[in-house]
């Protein structure tokens, strides 16, 4: 029996009711504010956003579950019986992780059952290959490979006795011996010297450098021992090795992909994964402004930092209270900043769109213009216009409009700033929102309208039932992604409030945070200066990974484009 | 003009392509065919069941899973496309859209360098074969959809190839310039004399175009034979169904054996299987008991009602189709049959008192019965 | 009659309603291109006033005068084009052109291979790396600075090493291309392979050439960052004039203490920044637009 299913109606319902007990709270604390004389501004806006937030909430949670409880009734009655459809549950969602970390380790150890019987019953050439990587290639004519392959173990060899293995043994301490003065006899006087110790920052690099370079060797060895495997049976079931020319002019065939990807993915390993691995390493240690690796060295401090920004304990004036206040104010500006954009962009599209309206590609190229001018000039000019000395102010001023000394505080109150980023970047996004949405609109099938309005639909029931859920199902992972981009928009808070207004509450300890800081931004001020806290930086960072982890990951499995993809199609 | 051999193919899709894709499908069983030099193939079936896939490893468009295929002898498995010597129609023509139609044709004459001069006279040849002369500098965009299938023939015929592949060529056009060109290439194959493979979901162009026959089902090979032997002795339900149009009708039925003589009773009118089909019945010594029984729309024929052994029916749909009438019927146990009546055996009132709910007696020859295991599905005669 | 009466009327009644909101969405358009278009020509306006560097409450000058952009580009003791304006400008050209080309390249091949090949790992290899999308890049800069550093590519010589950092994650951005490629029908590939072509043919004379679009969009977009930059740029450059680029470098006139002076420059250091960009983006607008639709509904 089919049901329309009533927790989604229910979940907004409860929703709506604490976002209505919030508002009201909200909007008794104005009042009492109000009366006692203090600035009411920042409960008045919570208390409005709460109220019409609960209203939505509560609206659109009945009439669901109005709805859907009639027509669960009718099913009942009517006694029709309708397969339910299967729906992806988070259980499912487990058990894909469980099973595909279960493949990793049945492939691990299928690997070395064939490591162990390649060995077993390959011939005394593949034993050899076994210490002589490329052996078994140069003894069976396949010359270029069994180079290539010998070359890089001699190379790997050689690294490892001159280099690495200094590298790697040094790897726990990250350095015994630090900068340090010693007496040195210098032409028979004895003379106080600086003199270089370890370099602890080089020791975790080139220490993780030696591990990318094990990680390869063993790949490359495996590969090796697996040449020799396929060589064996195709010489036993009588056909050519392939010859070092056949195996370059596949590099340009069907191994064409290898040539492609060979350049690209090497820049990503070396300058995306590896810097990333490093600094996911500093989080465990003592890497900062002071101790720099070379005057003073920096060693493992296990889980230390990452209890220092959890922990609630410490009152308010460190990174943990601060961390907290910047992930909120990180994820409001992430939704505003995005939903704003995608309903008025899509609004400005539709408007634009519109039958009957002349000029479209004007109004389409005005918009558009505004793409191509450096985001860093319009950014930087707007927040200047709209500083305590800035052009708005100053002309309010001279027009008698406000006193000196009574400027309006786009910048300086939190509150003010907060609304003031949020609509400059409405600004700046709406002309791309404008010109996605356009795509997508001309690309909705005209027949759907057509057959709406045969059916009687008015325009906002269009809207409704067929605009939204196409545009909402075609950017359904465009909205993801701008929301993560979002999360990480460096550019627009630090061009227009550099982070401010300093939040005194957390201005020394925590890296100057201020009202407007993001994550990002909050990350980059820790990193700044002679004080510069990098393990506080890489702590933060892999929290910025965690929760947009996490929130790519609910919303990727809730998105309908990935559920069902042939809805539109 | 070369033979292939398919031995024991076998096309598994997603052990090792890429898309880590847990459960495999298998989409090509265990395929084995011998195709002659200069031999036109038709290989035919419903949507899925991996004639185009067969096709495609032929021509090294998709890696085979198991067992070889042999171009004139040589082992093709691990050669590219362009080293195999062969030429395709792709369904959906695939010309390239930059290039007028004259270097579509040319592209792979001047991928093997030759010089321009010979490049030259084989493309105006070929489009003066096709009669596409007049559009050599157009850009295929400009072309209608036969034009542009003979641009696809074009580009494929210019390059001396051992084997010719056309999967589905004629579906992306309408049915009148669909039989126009299947008429065309029956006259190109002359041409060109060389091994064709043909891949259509339509039995009419398979019956037409093919020497031999290649009926698939879900990864499996069900017949392969010329058309005149896959029409006349299907050798499973399957077959017997899948060619010939209207499809053949089924009836579940009893064969009984009287002095020698045996006989179907379905719905309850008796008939004596006789001819060729009733000795073929006694030198293969069938058995008595349930049988599927199969009989052709126009093997069926409109009796009179007084007649004995005539089975009643109830008209539902009559569709003219101009030289023939086809009466959609169905029996008292509801069981739908459809009869074939040449137009002109009937007179005109005859014909227009056939409508919705007309009862009718419906009878048939035991000369062209089919009989099949109602088990196995398979013919009992081979 | 009342039929005959009623007809027209309702008709006039829709044609109304329609002129109406019709009316309403041009007031609406208007409103919107004014403030989008406003502050561009505050720039404009604001960077041909000599009568004084700062900020004021005016907009329109009270004297007229071509010095913000002479100063610019020329100073007594350097020269023309020997202000550090000038070196900023260049080095940010050399930037936007080296990235341009050398991420072009990059991103085709990532996304080529990914559109059109099946090889083991390539789903997984598209997970890792959106995977890697969500990490700060930010977070890398502390490493890459004392790496580049320790080859050299900071400070003065901040240009090679800032290419090479914008360039070479590039592979990252494959979305975009990747989805237009996958547009192309394989059947193309299938049929040049069969005429005899090796991949690298097929992508060389049949995939590029009808891929021109999103090759133009990928120059355009690379060729755009670089303008934009600042968090690298002045990471990488940090304490060296020769080695900024314009946002860099305009962004510090900008600061408390400079403001007062360099007010003025900054908006003709902008209107020079903006007018190649612009000029190149609205020549080019028709395929920039293809790629930002077709990458977004591809996702």
């Amino acid at each position: 029996m089919y049901k329309k299913r009533i927790t989604p109606a229910l979940i907004k319902l409860v929703l709506g009711i604490i976002a209505a007990v919030l508002a009201v709270l909200f909007i008794i604390t104005t009042v009492a504010s109000v009366k006692a004389g203090y600035s009411a501004l920042k409960p008045a806006l919570w208390g409005g956003m709460l109220l019409i937030a609960a209203i939505v909430l509560l609206a659109v949670g009945s009439s669901q579950l109005v709805r859907a409880r009639q027509f669960n009734r009718m099913v009942e009655e009517s006694g029709v019986t309708v397969k339910e459809e299967k729906r992806a549950t988070i259980g499912d969602f487990f058990k894909k992780i469980f099973d595909g970390i279960k493949r990793f380790f049945l492939s691990i150890g299928n690997e070395f059952k064939d490591i162990i019987t390649t060995f077993i019953n390959g011939d005394w050439k593949t034993k050899l290959s076994y210490l002589v990587m490329g052996f078994g290639c140069l003894a069976r004519g396949q010359i270029l490979r069994g180079i290539l392959f010998l070359l890089f173990e001699i190379v790997f060899i050689g690294y490892m006795i001159f280099q690495g293995g200094y590298w790697l043994s040094m790897l726990p301490s990250l350095g015994k011996v630090g900068q340090h003065k010693e007496w040195v006899n210098v032409g028979g006087i004895s003379v106080e010297k600086m003199l270089p110790g370890d370099n602890s920052f080089k020791i975790l690099l080139y220490g993780v450098l030696t591990m990318f370079f094990i990680i390869a060797f063993i790949y490359t060895w495996r590969q090796n021992v697996k040449q020799n495997r396929i060589a064996e049976e195709i010489i036993r079931s009588g056909k050519k090795l392939k010859s070092g020319k056949s195996d370059l002019r596949s590099l340009v065939d069907d191994q064409f992909h290898k040539t492609l990807l060979a350049l690209p993915l090497t820049g990503i390993l070396i300058f995306t994964v590896m810097p990333i691995v490093f600094m996911v390493l500093v989080a465990f240690t003592g890497y900062d402004g002071a101790h720099n690796g070379i005057a003073n060295l920096f060693h493992w401090e296990g889980l230390k930092h990452f209890q220092e920004l959890l922990s609630w304990s410490n009152g308010s004036n460190t990174y943990s209270a601060t961390f907290g206040e910047i992930l909120t104010w990180t994820l409001i500006w992430a939704v505003f900043a995005t939903f704003s954009n995608y309903f008025l962009g899509m609004l400005v599209a539709m408007a634009i769109n519109k039958k009957g309206i002349k000029l479209k590609k004007v109004w389409r190229t005005i918009l558009v213009m505004t793409i191509a001018i450096p985001q860093f000039i319009s950014l930087l000019y707007v927040s200047k216009m709209f500083a305590k000395n800035g052009l708005i102010n100053l002309f309010l001023i001279d027009h008698g409009i406000i006193k000196l000394g009574q400027e309006l505080p786009f910048w300086e109150d939190p509150t003010w700033a907060r609304i003031t980023v949020i609509l400059i970047n409405i600004w700046i996004g709406i002309p791309y929102l404008m010109l996605i949405a356009t795509g997508i609109l001309m690309n909705i099938p005209a027949d759907l309208y057509e057959s709406a309005k045969i059916d009687g639909a008015n325009s906002w029931q269009q809207y409704k039932k067929i605009t939204l859920p196409y545009m909402l199902f075609i950017t359904g992972p465009y909205l993801l992604t701008s929301f993560i981009g979002n999360m990480n928009n460096f550019n627009v808070i630090y061009l227009l409030t550099g982070g401010g207004p300093t939040n005194p509450a957390a201005s020394t300890a925590a890296g100057n945070a201020g009202y407007t800081d993001l994550l990002i931004t909050w990350l980059y001020k820790i990193t700044m200066g002679e004080e510069a806290k990098y393990y506080m930086a890489s702590v933060i960072g892999i929290m910025v990974f965690v929760v947009v982890g996490i929130i790519a990951l609910v919303v990727y499995n809730l998105l309908p484009s990935v559920k069902n993809e042939e809805d539109f199609q | 003009m070369a033979s292939v051999k398919l031995t024991n193919v076998k096309k598994i899709y997603g052990s090792n392509d890429g898309t880590r894709n847990a459960d495999q499908v298998v989409a090509v069983k265990d395929f084995n065919l011998e195709i002659k030099d200069k031999e036109f193939v038709v290989f035919v079936g419903p949507s899925g069941c991996g004639k185009s896939t067969t096709l495609r490893m032929i021509a090294g468009l998709e890696d085979i899973s198991e067992g070889t295929v042999e171009i004139d002898g040589e082992v093709v498995n691990d050669l590219q496309p362009k080293d195999r010597n062969i030429a395709m129609v792709f369904q959906n023509y695939a010309l390239y859209p930059h290039m007028t139609v004259y270097d579509n044709i040319a592209f792979s004459l001047r991928l093997q360098k030759l010089p321009e001069d010979v490049i030259f006279n084989k493309v105006t040849n070929a489009a003066e074969i096709l009669g596409i002369t007049d559009y050599l500098m157009r850009k295929p965009r400009a072309l209608s959809g036969g034009q542009r299938q003979r641009v696809a023939i074009g580009r494929a015929m210019v390059r001396d190839s051992k084997v010719f592949l056309m999967d589905e060529p004629l579906s992306n056009l309408d049915a009148k310039l669909r039989n126009q060109m299947r008429a065309e290439i029956i006259l190109l194959r002359q041409k060109l004399d060389t091994t064709f493979i043909y891949v259509t979901h339509d039995q009419t162009e398979a019956m037409t175009l093919g020497d031999r026959i290649v009926i698939m089902k879900d990864g499996y090979i069900m017949q392969v034979g010329t058309p005149t032997e896959v029409f006349e002795m299907p050798e499973n339900l399957f077959v017997a169904e899948f060619i010939g149009a209207p499809k053949m009708n089924i009836m579940h039925t009893q064969l009984t054996r009287e002095g020698g003589k045996y006989f179907v009773s379905p719905f309850g009118a008796k008939i004596e299987v006789d001819g060729i089909k009733g000795d073929m019945l006694a030198k293969a010594g069938a058995g008595t008991g349930e049988v599927i029984l199969g009989v052709r729309p126009e093997h069926i024929a409109l009796a009179d009602a007084a007649a004995p052994n005539t089975i009643p029916v109830t008209l539902e749909v009559n569709e003219m189709m101009g030289s023939e009438l086809h009466l959609h019927v169905y029996t008292e146990d509801g069981t739908r049959l459809i009869v074939r009546v040449p137009t002109m055996d009937l007179s005109t009132e005859r014909r227009e008192s056939l409508v919705q709910g007309t009862k009718l007696n419906i009878t048939f020859s035991g000369k062209v019965m089919h009989f099949f295991d109602p088990e196995s599905e398979k013919n009992l005669l081979t | 009659m009342s039929n005959s009466n009623n007809m027209p009327k309702r008709h006039m009644g829709l044609r109304t309603a329609n002129t109406v909101s019709n009316v309403l969405i041009y007031i609406l358009l208007v409103v919107i291109c004014i403030v989008w278009l406003i502050p561009f020509i505050f720039i404009l306006l604001q960077s041909f006033r000599v009568e004084s560097t700062c900020q004021v409450g005016y907009v329109i000058p009270h004297t007229w005068g071509l010095k913000n952009y002479v100063n610019l580009l020329y100073s007594e003791s350097s020269g023309l084009f020997g202000t550090a304006f000038s070196k900023w400008y260049l080095n940010t050209f050399i930037i936007a052109l080296c990235t341009a080309v050398i991420q072009t390249v990059i991103v085709l091949c990532m996304s080529y291979a990914l559109s059109r090949f099946r090889f083991k790992m390539r789903k997984a290899l598209m997970q890792f790396m959106l995977i890697l999308g969500f990490f700060p890049g930010m977070l890398t800069m502390i490493i890459l600075y004392r790496v580049l550093k320790d080859l050299g590519l900071t400070q003065a010589n901040a240009v090679p090493g800032l290419i090479l950092v914008y360039v070479a994650s590039s592979g990252m951005g494959y979305y975009v291309s990747k989805g237009f490629f996958d547009t192309i029908p394989k059947s193309l590939d299938e049929a040049a392979r069969i005429d005899g072509a090796t991949r690298a043919q097929v992508l060389w004379r049949i995939i590029l050439p009808l891929a021109k679009p999103i090759v133009i969009y990928t120059v355009l977009t690379a060729f755009m960052a670089p303008w934009g930059d600042y968090v690298f740029a002045s990471y990488i450059s940090m304490g060296s004039t020769a080695g900024k680029n314009v946002a860099v470098g305009l962004y510090e006139w900008l600061s408390q203490d400079q403001i007062m002076n360099n007010y003025t420059m900054f908006c003709a250091g902008g209107v020079l920044v903006a007018i190649p960009v612009t000029v190149l983006f609205m020549c080019l607008q028709k395929y920039y637009v293809e790629g930002v639709t077709g990458g977004a509904v591809k996702g």
